[in-house]
């Protein structure tokens, strides 16, 4: 039986052997191959580990500059929420502002809406007025021409008159002094007298040395250069006249030997006397 | 004593062949440690 036994456990022995035998030959036969993999995957382990060094050493700088980042923007943030309330503030304040702007403005826009109908009723109480006004402008015209004329005429009309009262008081003065004369001589004044005749004179030619208006402005009175020598009597009559323009005639009132006073007769004036102008008996 | 002197069997040869293939493993694993730095001085 130990001899069966003993046979047993040296197959078993044998079959051991062999097995740690082929055992230890694989391990021998692939260890380099597991070396190599295991150096490999040390170096990787290595590098990785150097990596996550540096991965972790970035991070930490990152970390921190994100904190420092995180809190400038957490900084920025509080005084952007600041002046955002600020701001709100000032929208809401602005917003107010606006209504009451708008308010104004409704009120400014009723109020020149009213001055526009008012405006617009002054234009056409302006235009009316205006209108007005160049028909009375119309009428003032008229009326100064009118005046102008009615003027001309009393002033010719006053000329005249002042001509008959000088003609009549010259008249009443030469009644007189005749009745004087015709009394003195016993002669009856109430028989018919001839005066003289006024002898013919030649024609004489002369200048108007000055022209004015007499004291009482009712006539005006030319001062000639041709007197009684040159045969100018008194009540002569002469012609003033400067080139081919006939100006007036004058009645001779005063006589010197080489000069004459003559008044101008109004009705037959036809424009005003100048120094310089001809005067001659006959044209 | 004669069965002292008895011939050997095919069972001691397969002891030797057994003590040979533990020895062949040994230096098997000896050359397998050497190659990561082992050192039999410990």
């Amino acid at each position: 039986m130990n001899n069966v036994v003993g046979k047993i456990l040296i197959v078993l022995q044998l079959v051991f052997s062999l097995c740690f035998m082929c055992f230890a030959g694989a391990a021998y036969t692939f260890h380099e191959g597991w070396k190599n993999r295991a150096t490999t995957a040390e170096d990787k382990l290595k590098n990785t580990n150097l990596q996550l060094t540096e991965a972790q050493t970035a991070r930490q700088q990152l970390e921190e500059k994100l904190t420092a980042d995180v809190k400038t923007q957490t900084e920025r943030a509080v005084m952007a929420e600041a002046k955002v309330t600020g701001l709100d503030t000032s929208l809401a304040q602005a917003l107010g502002n606006l209504a009451n702007a708008e308010q104004q403005r409704d009120k400014h826009l009723a109020d020149l809406a009213i001055a526009q109908q008012e405006a617009q009723a002054r234009i056409s109480e302006t235009t009316d007025a205006r209108s007005e006004n160049l028909r009375l402008n119309d009428r003032v015209v008229d009326g100064i021409s009118v005046r102008r004329t009615l003027e001309d005429q009393v002033l010719e009309l006053q000329g005249q008159n002042n001509e008959a009262v000088r003609r009549e008081q010259a008249n009443i003065e030469k009644l007189e002094r005749l009745r004087g004369v015709l009394s003195k001589n016993n002669i009856d004044w109430e028989e018919a007298l001839k005066g003289p005749v006024l002898p013919v004179s030649e024609k004489v030619n002369g200048v108007v040395r000055a022209a004015r208006k007499n004291e009482s402005r009712s006539a005006e009175l030319v001062e000639i250069s041709v007197g009684s020598d040159d045969g100018i009597s008194k009540s002569m009559r002469l012609t003033i006249y400067r080139g081919a323009k006939y100006v007036c005639q004058i009645e001779v009132t005063e006589v010197y030997p080489d000069v004459a006073v003559g008044r101008v007769i109004e009705e037959t004036r036809n424009g005003t006397i100048e120094r310089g102008d001809n005067v001659t008996t006959k044209l | 004593m004669s069965q002292q002197n008895s011939d050997p069997t095919i069972y001691d040869g397969l002891m030797f062949v057994s003590l040979g293939a533990v020895i062949i493993g040994i230096v098997f694993l000896v050359l397998s440690l050497n190659g990561y730095g082992w050192s039999s001085g410990g």
